[in-house]
């Protein structure tokens, strides 16, 4: 995923605006300058929710503000490991947010850090209708990394997806592994995405599975084996496979509309954008599987927060896993969300048009289709994630 | 009473230098301080802990990034001098030898790109430059190439042409108030003993003009050393300058050794101020300061 994190220690530029706004705004609310209209239900508080982006319904809080009682602050955040950590250990995040909804698998620094509390899954109702969590995400299944730490469950799973690359079929015509990204036919019409733990971790599932090299675990590499796949993207960088490699959403989509290259390691929603811009780009299906992933929305540790407090940032987790956040979601970012997600848009014609509960259900099938087929699970923070970074930047530097 | 006046004037002067300097001392010095002590300290889990350990220099200097900063000076240097090159000219006809009214009209027309978000502008010549792009397309129509070509995006003439157009308009500005403010008498003298434009100009203009000059290295150099977004969005594959490094190793929380590549390039800085403040004489430049040390 992105990283677009805040990188120094202290008060950041975005949070410190962050807190100028909240202050703002108090002092509007105080001084009787709350918005014309706004709704009642606001009166006891509002729960804060530290997002990455990905988490928004479209600014409409309604269905959760209306039984509840509380309002939502929705508060940007950066995705980047760093930036998450940096701006709660750092920068005062724990007494802001209630709630950070970010892409999961940050358990261990931020357990170690006391920066999230577990979460007691009876207090979440949706939690045991969800079947996703049972299929997928487990304990003692692949996926339990990405909410859960030594037995416990730190996360709700608000999104999963699992990512493959992107392709010009009109350039390649059709494609199905990953061994495209490194296929001389397209040398210098290839894209990479600046992340170690996704092209790292892809190309180590690609070396693996087609008995290139030696790789245990490709979610979870040893120094050795670190060093081998970085040898391997070095080789052929040298060989001038690769045109670039890619650290924005934008420029990515730019790429394949542009049609700079025809076979570019990414997300799916930038094949979404390239189709809406008229490129008839295709996502993957490879055959040594996906880069499996999913957001967790996890509660920050904050011993001062009252039980009312507590109380209301459960009732929103448990409201993301509901049917109507999911659809919003799953039609909004076309990622998969929860199972009651497709049976809400179906019911409710008058707030999902039939085209749209289309829309939702195959975005659904197509997601779950890749969990069942399976790959490899991306691990946000491995256990020799230095070497990573440092192997990481020995590729950039070759 | 007169003395007593005259220590009151003297109070209120300091007194008006407290703001800036705690300032100062507040948003610079302090935090440069803080950056060199933790280049020593040592990690500790996710942070860090205060330790004397060179370890993080060592990191630095015996490993990759060590060619990063290499690279950011070469491109720095080579940036700035092509700047230099490029806007000398411009700031000596629009101060010399465009009529005043027409010169202010072009240097305000130099401010117009900054009014385009940085980033912004930087994407556009990933448009201009990429294979399907207006220079190739143009090149192509032309007969030039055949195909399009590569080098022009995604390469170092790309990160070249970024930069250039990024810092160049404010190298203009310093080299324009230094032969703007030319006493052109001294030219005239020249003249009239004989010398001709190119002796004239290499020694009365250029000379009364390296204010302007030493400025405009600052701006151009300074501003490149410390770049990051051109070279992620037109340089290619993992094309890195030291800002691009130092934020990788901030991703892994990596703080002392960050700060250890902050410091040395802050470090490489000052030495070249100092290198360029022996080379020339620069009190002309730093005016009452360097008459006051000196």
């Amino acid at each position: 995923m992105e990283n677009d994190g805040t990188d120094s220690p202290g008060v950041s530029r975005r949070e410190f605006l962050e807190r100028v706004a909240a202050g703002g705004a108090g002092l509007a609310v105080a001084g009787g300058l709350a918005r014309p209209g706004a709704p009642a239900w606001a009166a006891k508080g509002s729960v804060t929710l530290a997002d990455v982006g990905v988490g928004d319904p479209g600014g409409d809080w309604s269905k959760f503000s209306g039984p509840t009682g509380w309002d939502v602050k929705l508060v940007a955040m950066g995705n980047a490991p760093s930036g998450v950590l940096n701006v709660l250990i750092a920068g005062g995040g724990t007494q802001i947010y209630d709630v950070v909804n970010i892409v999961g698998g940050m358990q261990k620094p931020l357990v170690e850090n006391n920066l999230i509390e577990p979460i007691d899954t009876a207090r979440v109702p949706n939690w045991g209708k969800d079947t996703y969590i049972r299929e997928f995400l487990a304990p003692g299944k692949p996926g339990f990394d990405f909410i859960g730490y030594k037995g416990n469950v730190y996360g709700v799973p608000t999104v999963l997806q699992g990512d493959s690359f992107a392709y010009l079929p009109e350039k390649t015509g059709p494609l199905d592994s990953y061994g495209a990204l490194f296929d001389p036919k397209w040398k210098g019409f290839v894209a990479l995405e600046d992340n170690f733990t996704t092209t790292g971790q892809k190309t180590a599932l690609y070396l693996q599975k087609n008995k290139l090299a030696s790789i245990k675990d490709p979610a979870n590499m040893t120094p050795a084996e670190i060093k081998t796949v970085i040898d391997f993207l070095i080789a052929k960088k040298k060989a001038g496979q690769f045109r670039v490699i890619w650290s924005s959403f934008e420029q990515s989509v730019n790429l394949l509309t542009s049609r700079e290259v025809y076979v570019m390691d990414c997300w799916e929603p930038m094949v979404f954008v390239a189709k809406k811009k008229g490129v008839s780009a295709v996502y993957a299906a490879p055959k040594e599987g996906y880069l499996l992933w999913a957001m967790a929305a996890y509660i920050v540790r904050n011993p001062k927060r009252s039980k009312e407090q507590e109380k209301a940032a459960y009732e929103l987790l448990d409201f993301m896993l509901g049917g109507w956040y999911g659809a919003k979601i799953t039609l909004s970012r076309g990622y998969m969300t929860n199972p009651a997600a497709v049976a809400y848009a179906k019911s409710n014609p008058g707030e999902f048009g039939p085209a749209e509960a289309q829309e939702i259900a195959a975005i659904d099938a197509n997601v779950r289709k890749k969990f069942q087929f399976g790959g490899t699970w991306q691990n946000r923070w491995p256990t020799h994630v230095e070497t990573y970074e440092s192997e990481w930047a020995r590729f950039k530097a070759a | 009473m007169g003395a007593l006046q005259g220590r009151v004037a003297c109070v209120a002067r300091y007194a008006l230098l407290v703001l800036p300097l705690t300032f100062v001392a507040g948003a610079l010095l302090v935090p440069l301080g803080l950056m060199f002590v933790w280049s020593f300290w040592e990690r500790a889990g996710f942070w860090i802990r205060p330790a004397f350990t060179l370890a993080s220099y060592a990191e630095f200097f015996a490993g990759v990034r060590l060619s990063v900063l290499e690279r950011s000076l070469v491109v720095a240097a080579g940036v700035t001098l092509l700047g230099l090159l490029l806007a000398y000219p411009i700031a000596y006809f629009l101060a010399l030898r465009v009529r005043r009214d027409l010169a202010r009209n072009v240097l305000l027309l130099f401010t117009i790109p900054f009014l385009v978000n940085y980033i912004i502008r930087t994407f556009s010549w990933v448009y201009l430059l990429s294979r399907t792009g207006p220079v190739n397309r143009a090149l192509m129509a032309a007969g030039v190439t055949q195909r399009a070509v590569d080098w022009l995006l995604f390469s170092d003439f790309a990160v070249f042409v970024g930069l250039i157009s990024s810092y160049m308009p404010f190298m203009i500005y310093p080299l324009w108030a230094a032969l703007d403010g030319l006493d052109r008498r001294l030219v005239e003298a020249s003249w009239l003993l004989g010398a001709s434009p190119r002796v004239t100009f290499l020694r009365v203009t250029l000379p009364l003009s390296m204010p302007g000059v030493f400025a405009a290295v600052i701006f151009g150099f300074v501003g490149t050393f410390g770049e990051s977004a051109v070279p992620i969005i037109l340089g290619g594959v993992g094309y890195q300058l030291m800002g691009n490094t130092i934020t990788s190793a901030l991703d892994v929380l990596n703080y002392p050794l960050a700060a250890a590549m902050s410091s040395v390039v802050v470090a490489t800085m000052l030495a070249f101020l100092l290198v360029w403040y022996l080379a020339f004489d620069l009190r002309a430049v730093l005016g009452k300061i360097a008459r006051w040390r000196f």
